[in-house]
């Protein structure tokens, strides 16, 4: 009990210093609040539904950093610049969100980074892909193949070098590079030459890399694509490299295959698509160990159709390569995400050819051998370690996600890759459009699987040969046998596409869900079942595709308007990018251990941080003891509470020493007040005791807990107008609550702190459990530790908090004596039931 | 879709960008400027039925677009927008039959719908 008091004790204060203090504590909510309105208006604003140009958001910045700023020094002056990194911390978030606003380029820096090494701001410069790898590696502690990335600095160093935007016709003014620009910029990327820093840095880390992995080694050289945020998968647009031969020069030529891949007319229509500028785009690439793999697959940690409780792993023989083109048909295992990877089920798959590394480079793929075929490739053991490595990722990164996974010949599992998983987004008007309308001839019923559910009416267009993608007509309805990422080609032509085989997990599923293309794959006989030409419309829910003949020109429109949204608006996307660095809440739990500097990851999080350190420095301080100007509270209770006005919260002060209730105009403690004093709940005495005696025993102070601090002997009140710190030590147990309900919600918060009591842990546990259960209630965030409690609310009105603070003054009485009379685990109920009830007798 | 025709001039790509791509879901043909002069010549050769111009702009600005438009094509609409509140501006495109003036950020929703009213005025 003592170091309770120990810990949250130091020199005490006088008046006027604590009164200075909580002046900066109200400086720091005005500080806040200020940036919190701005964050909220440019949320609005670059939400998509304003027209805004740069000025805008040049102003509101401005103005925002200017209040962080405030916000911050006053923090600073008021914990004694205790947190003094958390400026170091936002000088990092304003220098990244100061980038994207200015359009600068990266500053040369690092060309190259090795995962272990990309931390900070490092890993701003790798891209998502590397990122996120370097994260789970260096973070999580999963196992991630040995890597290093070649950064955007890299990438901007070999363009300059090679001055490939000098050699090449510029635009006219207003309109975009040609075609035929962004073929030449395509070959001379393919041929230049590597710059001398990024050979040498690209040697060295070759060198390094033999070091750690030894000479055999070979490496995937993959992209890391330059739109840092994420909005777009860019899924199997860019080359990647397989098994590349550990030499600087074949890694060189790998590197140059990747970034030129940047400019391929594969590439070209995904990003025309998408408003990107030929001298804006910008690729990271990593050169990653290959794994040698015995399985390998893809996992997504939510099932994108159906079931969101169900993870969905597909696994096949080698490396993972055919399943994410979507050309083998793979094992599928469904895992329960509830029941610790209880699988659900498992399909065996053709798996009819495999790939593996080639020992001279490159890759083969062979025809699976027959035993192989007949079997599941993972075991039950495996699949749970990989539902276990999923949740842990996908916690990480706080949404779902497409994880590509391999396991070596060893058993070993390597994480590849891990994405953000697009999610269908369900669209039952259009559904319902076409069952009302489209009652006809059914052609087909729960056909394939689905990837994008929606509605889509139009031709059919049967395809033969990848080669005649070009010539698909405008709304079209695509029929192939196989499904391949090459089809982001006509992705902004077709209205829907359906394909004989597949997976829901290929590149080509993450594009049209992407481009919320109604898709189903795996359909078996679509294209046998389809003719060339024929209309038809189809709607694709959870359960595949129901096909009817004919066509509903309504939906077609409507399938053109889905098409365009404001993210492709490059420039626009780019803006709202800077959203990323500053509203997002990644601080959630301030009762949690990770509240830390460190943890504060946007604008918003500093805002946060700076809030509840604020709180707590005024409970410490207020607890610490205020000195000077007390006056006793005279209440119609035993109860002595000394009362420290520090502005507003007396009125009419006599100057005798003693108030009454009446002259409490602080608004917290009235509240309180009113509560504790409630008819009813002093007289509450379940144990029969004289009520006189019983009090007084109870408001004695023990000697345990005042030796030699006179300060902390009585129950004290420091209060404000809006403020009220209240601490109260009945008998053994002892309570803090520490309140500020002023106008604005968002400002307000109501801290609780409840430890002791007399009688042994057992029933002093249960009355935590009481305390803990009508806190919880009243919706307050709760922590136990041992007879511990910490409790916070926060966000609330004025008028919401006076029924809580009302409330808790009740519960001071009413839980008092408690824990005498838990005698066992069902009075905790019973007890919790009676105080909601107003039953206090 | 109709044949409304919709000029879309400011200096700042993105705003042309943003109210090209969501004036076209209106089924509007959007032809968007980055400065006024080109603009001005390819009034000369198609009709536009709304003109939203910046107010602000180097070289020929927007009350200048608005003066030339109303001069030559006195049907055609024109809406102004503007990244500063500035009153004497309002007032003297009011002045000179300015459709409607709003400053920056436009809510797009708002812009929509005034030029919903001014294709009605034309009609």
């Amino acid at each position: 009990m003592r170091s309770l008091f120990r810990s949250i004790s130091r020199r005490p204060r006088d008046r006027a210093a604590f009164e200075q203090l909580f002046h900066r504590f109200r400086e720091v909510l005005a500080g806040n609040n200020r940036a919190l309105e701005i964050i909220t208006d440019m949320g609005d604003t670059l939400g998509g539904d304003y027209l805004f140009d740069i000025q805008y958001v040049n102003r509101s910045y401005a103005d925002l950093r200017a209040a962080m700023k405030d916000s911050l020094n006053m923090f600073d002056e008021l914990t004694e610049s205790r947190y003094s990194n958390l400026i170091d911390i936002f000088t990092t978030i304003d220098v990244r969100i100061r980038r994207v606003i200015d359009d600068t380029e990266t500053v040369p820096e690092t060309l190259v980074a090795f995962y272990e090494d990309a931390t900070g701001d490092a890993a701003g410069s790798i891209g998502n892909k590397n990122s996120n790898l370097a994260e789970i590696k260096n973070v999580l502690k999963l196992r991630v193949p040995y890597a290093f990335a070649i950064t955007f600095a890299g990438f901007d160093a070999f363009m300059r070098y090679n001055r490939i935007f000098e050699k090449i016709v510029p635009p006219a003014h207003g309109s975009s590079d040609s075609d035929s620009a962004r073929r030449e910029v395509h070959e001379l990327v393919l041929h230049g030459t590597m710059p001398p820093e990024l050979s040498r840095a690209m040697h060295a880390s070759v060198k390094k890399m033999k070091e750690q992995c030894g000479m055999a080694c070979t490496l995937a050289v993959r992209s890391s694509g330059g739109e840092e945020d994420g909005a777009f998968s860019f899924a199997g647009q860019f080359e990647s490299i397989l098994n590349v031969p550990l030499e600087a020069t074949a890694v060189e030529k790998a590197y140059q295959q990747v970034i030129a891949s940047l400019f391929s007319d594969k590439a070209a229509v995904y990003q025309a698509q998408l408003g990107y500028d030929l001298r804006t785009m910008k690729m990271s690439v990593g050169c990653m160990a290959m794994v040698d793999a015995a399985v390998s697959g893809v996992l997504y940690t939510v099932e994108p159709q159906g079931d969101p409780g169900v993870m969905s792993i597909s696994a096949s023989w080698g490396l993972g390569t055919s399943i994410v083109e979507g050309q083998v048909d793979a094992d599928l295992f469904r895992v329960k995400r509830s029941v610790q990877g209880e699988i659900l089920d498992s399909k065996l798959g053709a798996k009819a050819t495999m790939v593996f590394s080639h020992d001279h480079g490159d890759v083969l793929s062979i025809a699976t051998p027959e035993a192989k075929r007949a079997r599941l490739c993972l075991s039950p053991e495996q699949v749970g370690e990989l539902y276990r490595q999923a949740v842990l990722i996908e916690s990480h990164f706080k949404l779902p996600q497409d994880i590509e996974w391999a396991i070596d010949t060893i058993g070993k599992v390597f994480i590849l890759q891990a994405r953000p998983l697009r999610l269908t987004r369900h669209e039952p008007p259009d559904a319902e459009i076409a069952k009302s309308r489209i009652n006809v001839n059914i052609l087909a019923d729960h056909l394939g699987k689905t990837v994008q559910q929606g509605v889509a009416a139009g031709t059919v267009f049967l395809l033969k040969n990848e080669r005649d993608l070009d010539s698909i007509p405008r709304g079209a309805i695509l029929v192939a046998r196989h499904d391949s990422s090459n089809f982001i080609r006509v992705m902004t032509k077709v209205s829907a596409i359906i394909t004989d085989t597949g997976t829901p997990m290929s590149h080509m599923a993450a594009l049209c869900r992407e481009f919320r293309i109604p898709t189903v794959v795996n359909a078996g006989n679509a294209t046998a079942l389809l003719t060339q030409g024929q209309e038809i419309t189809l709607q694709v829910d959870g359960e595949g595709a129901t096909l009817f003949e004919g066509m509903d020109r309504e939906l077609m429109e409507r399938a053109k308007d889905r098409a365009s949204t404001m993210e492709n608006v490059f420039e626009y996307r780019r803006k709202k990018y800077l959203l990323r660095y500053i509203a997002p809440l990644n601080l959630v739990d301030p009762l949690r251990d990770e509240f830390t500097t460190q943890a504060c990851k946007t604008l918003h999080d500093i805002l946060r941080f700076i809030h509840e350190k604020s709180v707590a420095e005024l409970i410490e301080r207020a607890q610490n003891g205020v000195k000077g100007g007390a006056v006793k509270l005279d209440l119609s209770i035993p109860a002595d509470i000394m009362v420290i006005d520090i502005g507003g919260g007396l009125r009419n002060d006599p100057g005798t020493g003693h108030v009454t209730p009446e002259q409490v105009a602080s608004r917290p403690f009235q509240a309180i007040i009113r509560g504790m004093i409630r008819p009813g709940i002093w007289q509450s005495d379940a144990v029969a005791l004289n009520v006189n005696d019983f009090m007084s025993s109870m408001l004695r102070m023990p000697d345990i807990t005042s030796a030699g601090d006179d300060h902390v002997e009585t129950n004290m009140a420091v209060i404000s107008k809006e403020y009220a710190n209240v601490s109260l030590k009945f008998g053994y147990h002892f309570i803090v609550l520490d309140c500020f309900c002023g106008e604005i919600a968002r400002n307000n918060h109501i801290y609780f702190r409840f430890a002791g009591g007399a009688t042994d842990m057992t029933k002093r546990s249960r009355r935590l459990q009481v305390i803990a259960e009508i806190l919880n209630k009243y919706g307050f965030n709760i922590k136990t530790k041992g007879d511990f409690i910490t409790a916070r609310l926060a966000n609330i009105s004025q008028e919401e908090s006076d029924e809580v603070l009302d409330q808790i003054g009740r519960l001071f009485s009413y839980t008092r004596q408690l824990d005498a009379l838990l005698n066992d685990d069902t009075a905790v109920e019973r007890y919790v039931k009676k105080f909601m009830d107003g039953q206090y007798t | 879709m109709n044949n409304h025709r919709i000029m879309v001039i400011d200096d700042e790509k993105i705003v042309g960008d943003m109210a090209k791509l969501s004036l076209e879901q209106e089924g509007y043909q959007v032809e968007t400027f980055l400065n006024a002069e080109p603009a001005l010549k390819r009034m000369q050769e198609e009709k536009f039925d709304v003109v939203v111009t910046d107010y602000k702009m180097k070289g020929i600005d927007g009350m200048e677009v608005l003066r030339t438009v109303k001069d030559r094509y006195p049907a055609t609409q024109v809406i102004m927008i503007t990244a500063f509140a500035n009153l004497d501006a309002a007032i003297e495109a009011l002045r000179r039959d300015v459709h409607d003036f709003f400053p920056k950020p436009v809510k797009i929703k708002e812009l929509k719908a005034s030029i919903k009213r001014a294709l009605d005025k034309v009609a």
